[in-house]
């Protein structure tokens, strides 16, 4: 039978977005309109097999609130949950007090030698662990800040397995801030704990004079 | 004296502290900073020792490139 105008409004929907649903043989329902935001969800536990539900959280969560300013010599971004697949740190305009200064990462706060292993463009094969930390930058142009960063350890919270972080982004040479240097690195920690705490300062004991962190829970 | 100054931001609580570095914070600043200075002074000792070789040679680093065969 084709569902007239006259037929549907007989089954009287109350309301702007209800639908008339069939909710058994023969039979049809109204399901009320969800509130804003939810989508319809199939399940068969309803009297007419679906619901409104609130879309299942995916994407990035930002873990650091509103980001972390850096403008100290070292900056630390604790009580990291567990959870998610990877986290994904993103630093943006990074700003070393003196030219030269390249940011450095360090893994839960761990400065115990022979833990951290860093890997550059070139040099890359048969790698040891002799750093107590991991590059994020190489050497910045202090006064120019327009870089940006990315990097991502997967597998963060997994507590049998080293970690590993892949690097990447452009900041201002200092050799000649109207450059760009791009920045391409990998980092290795050789413990299995999960990340819990993120370090970062700028090498040599430079001061950050600008720039803000954030860190991300990927799902 | 002044320390330097770790800022914390805790992702559960989101609560920012601002503090100078305690003792063992601060002695693994200077030994970054040492090591710092060690590799600068390094970096500037091989530049001089590069001068003083083209200029024993008699020739600009660019000539040098081109009979290393570099670009």
């Amino acid at each position: 039978m084709a569902i007239t105008k006259a037929t549907a409004s007989s089954i009287a929907p109350a309301a702007k977005g209800d639908l008339v649903v069939g909710s058994a043989t023969n039979d049809a329902a109204v399901l009320a309109v969800g509130t804003n935001n939810t989508v319809l969800t199939a399940d068969s536990s309803t009297a007419t097999g679906l619901k409104w539900a609130t879309p299942a959280a995916g994407g990035m969560t930002l873990i650091n609130t509103g980001g972390t300013a850096l403008n100290t010599t070292t900056t630390v971004i604790s009580s990291i949950p567990s959870g998610y697949n990877s986290l994904r740190i993103i630093t943006v305009v990074t700003d070393p007090q003196d030219d030269g200064g390249g940011l450095r990462l360090r893994i839960n706060e761990d400065s115990t030698a022979n833990r951290h292993a860093q890997g550059f463009m070139g040099a890359t094969s048969n790698v040891q662990f002799n750093q107590t930390s991991v590059p994020i930058t190489y050497s910045q142009d202090n006064g120019t800040p327009n870089g940006i960063t990315i990097t991502d350890i997967v597998f963060y919270d997994n507590t049998s397995i080293w970690k590993f972080a892949t690097n990447f982004g452009v900041v201002n040479s200092y050799l000649d801030n109207a450059r760009a240097e791009f920045i391409q690195t990998w980092g290795a920690y050789n413990q299995t704990g999960a990340v819990t705490s993120l370090e970062f300062f700028f090498n040599g004991g430079v001061n950050a004079s600008g720039g803000t962190v954030y860190v991300y829970g990927v799902k | 004296m002044t320390r330097p100054l770790i800022r914390i931001h805790n992702a559960e609580t989101n609560e920012v502290i601002d503090r100078e570095m305690n003792d063992e914070e601060f002695a693994k600043y200077q030994e970054l900073e040492q090591a710092e200075a060690t590799r600068l002074i390094e970096i500037e000792a091989k530049a001089a020792a590069k001068a003083a070789l083209l200029d024993r040679l008699g020739i600009t680093a660019d000539e040098a490139k081109l009979l290393l065969g570099g670009n």
